[in-house]
């Protein structure tokens, strides 16, 4: 099977400790009807776990949420461990409740976009399929 | 007779402005959970006999409110709300509250101890002290207390899964300032079930988190009559994107279950239903609904507890309503008009006749809200207090056709809700096949696409907006120094305390954990030892993990 006719992979979790997840399974419910093949890895997981998970299952996009303040800390170990692990195609997406001045911060580590709270969906559905068809193309 | 008189002069006003009519409802309206609005409400659309359904004030069903006086004895409470850093700074500010006459606010504990994991926790890196006041162990609630008569001070905690640990620590507080235990006044959150679908702070599986919480009913119905052991929480099903009867059917299928769970444990309704009462949302949004969901909860809940549970007291049969305005509904964009929005929410919930009301603040979209934002939030409450007469007449929209009968169809929905529930076995069961965690999802879903497509009016966001620079924030920062601060303090605790007394304490807890749930296995005496010996909420939690394990959550939608 070429990797153009792969239905797009995403991984999306909850790292850290927070717990809102309206906005992740928004993302979720969205990715899925757009037709791609979604993991959602539920709440309370550990940056090393969601990467393992994102490595086994061979995803494009790894995306996370964060609404309670410890985004710069868990998507700088994110990014980190991608690295590490020698995986650091595999994009990585952040969002949440993030404040703008965090954005160019969060850049640098590896996050290669950042979708705050009232980010469209649309917007969102339509730039992993762009990422995901660079990364099948490369 | 008489209504059908009324049926035919409203046909007949149809009939006689049709065009105009029939304009107005090709678009039907709906309130979000989809109950209908109609253009216009005659007695007919009100039940037959409104009084025999609804009474009066102060009188069962209470639809038209709990007191018969309402507002004009007793004013709603004007709730404050803030947040706070480490133990001593916390117990700086509690003893500057009760200096100036007030009572500490309610505490807010950061997400590792709300989540049963000390400082040290490899999980707790960089969210210690963060969402709210760090506490270990009883060490930590010792000085949030320095120098606070326990028994004189009402203390509220924002507390779930590790609920009972905070209820031992404050009562052996308690004891060791010698205060007469049966005066304990104060309250948990304690509302666990709501953490697994909505809030996401849980810990240990469904079944043994409730044994938990009817540990803790039981042990304050037998020792600390005074205090409130439960909070349930509806309004955080809003929050997570629930329609308002999901909000209703779901606080209230969570109740029924640690009542039942209670009574089952053999304790009487008319001795601990009185500390069980509800924290909601009251919301701007389908503001007339909003108003018969108050109305309509008070008379579901007594009849629920008179009819069902069998309780004698009227007081027990009392539904209490404390709401906040819903914090996902305010915009960062225009964000004055957040004010607009808490004021109207604030006046759906004066006419629901609730309790006690906190507003959003303006602000708080941005980061730590300003000190001006609180004093306006609380000054909006005053301003309806005061200025607009509401609070001079009980249940002023009682009598309302469209009211009425929205607080009957409201009634209707939630009723076949919970039977819904019923059907599959109740709420635990609920939980567990994802049943809840879906229909919220479907619910936050729908109101996302209909915000993105426009059919839904947000002021500012998709209509009427005015692109303008967001304002400078106070972010809630990490503080490195505060975490290792923490960290240093437990580290100490464990090597100055007598580790053999706390490994004989968590022992006794894993014992009476394996035993299964029942009065003579409460739970609350063997937490209560540990805490005294200085034992750790994540050692406590870690014994209890060790037997009941932890939650799984289903992530289909």
């Amino acid at each position: 099977m070429s990797t153009a006719q792969r239905r797009i992979r995403v991984l999306m979790g909850k790292p850290g400790l927070c717990g809102h997840d309206r906005g992740i399974v928004l993302v979720v419910m969205a990715l899925r009807d757009a037709g791609m093949e979604v993991i959602y890895s539920g709440r309370h997981n550990s940056p090393e776990s969601l990467v393992e998970v994102a490595i086994q299952e061979d995803v494009d996009v790894l995306g996370v949420s964060i609404l309670a303040g410890g985004h710069l800390g868990l998507c700088e170990r994110l990014a980190k461990l991608l690295r590490e692990r020698n995986a650091q195609d595999i994009v990585l997406l952040a969002g949440g409740f993030i404040p703008p001045e965090d954005i160019p911060k969060l850049k640098a580590f590896g996050v290669r976009e950042v979708f705050r709270d009232g980010a469209k969906l649309e917007d969102i559905v339509q730039f992993i399929e762009q990422v995901a068809g660079e990364r099948a193309a490369a | 007779m008489y209504l059908e008189q009324i049926k035919t002069a409203e046909d007949e006003w149809r009939q006689r402005h049709q065009d105009e009519i029939a304009r107005a409802e090709s678009a039907p309206a709906a309130c979000e959970d989809g109950i209908v609005l109609k253009l216009l409400y005659t007695p007919a659309d009100a039940k037959a006999d409104v009084y025999a359904e609804v009474g009066f004030p102060g009188e069962f069903p209470f639809t038209r409110g709990n007191d018969a006086a309402g507002y004009r004895n007793k004013l709603w409470t004007v709730s404050h709300y803030a947040g706070f850093g480490s133990p001593s700074e916390t117990n700086v500010l509690f003893r500057r509250m009760i200096d100036h006459g007030g009572v500490p606010p309610y505490m807010a504990l950061d997400l590792p101890t709300q989540l049963g994991l000390d400082p040290d926790h490899p999980m707790a890196r960089g969210e210690v002290g963060m969402a709210g006041t760090s506490v270990a162990s009883l060490r930590d609630w010792e000085t949030i207390f320095d120098g606070i008569d326990l028994e004189k001070t009402f203390v509220g905690t924002v507390v779930n899964a590790p609920a009972a640990v905070f209820l031992a620590m404050h009562v052996v507080l308690a004891e060791k300032q010698g205060a007469d235990l049966t005066k304990i006044r104060g309250n948990l959150q304690n509302d666990i079930l709501k953490e697994f679908t909505a809030r996401g702070n849980f810990i240990f599986p469904v079944a043994p988190s409730l044994r938990l919480v009817t540990d803790t009913l039981e042990y304050c119905a037998q020792h600390l009559p005074a205090y409130w052991p439960l909070n349930v929480c509806g309004g955080h099903y809003p929050e997570a994107g629930a329609n308002r009867v999901h909000e209703v059917a779901f606080a209230f299928a969570d109740a029924f279950t640690y009542i039942d769970d209670a009574i089952r444990r053999g304790v009487a309704i008319d001795n601990f239903g009185q500390g069980v009462f509800f924290l909601m949302k009251t919301n701007h949004t389908d503001l007339l609904e909003e108003v018969a969901k108050f109305r309509a909860m008070r008379k579901i809940w007594a009849t629920r507890l008179r009819d069902h549970y069998g309780a004698k007291d009227p007081e027990t049969m009392k539904c209490r309503v404390l709401a906040h305005s819903g914090g996902s509904l305010l915009t960062r964009e225009r964000p004055e008009l957040n004010i607009a929005r808490t004021t109207l929410a604030c006046v759906a919930g004066v006419l629901g006749g609730i309790q006690l009301i906190g507003l959003r603040t303006m602000d708080e979209v941005f980061g730590i809200p300003t000190e001006k934002s609180e004093l306006i939030a609380i000054g909006t409450q005053h301003v309806v207090a005061h200025e607009t007469g509401l609070p001079d007449v009980v249940d002023p929209l009682g009598g309302s056709y469209c009211v009425e009968a929205l607080t009957a169809e409201f009634e209707r929905n939630v009723l076949e809700e919970l039977a819904r529930i019923d059907r599959m076995g109740g709420m635990v069961k609920a939980i567990e096949s994802g049943y809840v965690r879906k229909a919220i999802a479907q619910d936050a879903y729908r109101t996302h696409r209909a915000w993105e497509s426009g059919t839904k009016v947000k002021v500012g966001v998709n209509k009427y907006r005015i692109d303008e620079d967001e304002p400078p924030r106070q972010p809630y920062a990490y503080k490195p120094e505060e975490e290792q601060r923490q960290v240093a303090a437990v580290q100490r605790l464990r090597r100055e305390r007598d580790n053999a007394a706390v490994s004989k304490a968590l022992e006794r807890i894993v014992e009476t954990a394996r035993r299964p749930a029942q009065s003579e296995s409460n739970l609350m005496p063997p937490i209560i030892e540990a805490v005294r010996a200085y034992a750790t909420v994540g050692e406590i939690c870690g014994a209890l993990r060790q037997v009941f394990g932890e939650y799984s959550e289903p992530t289909s939608f």
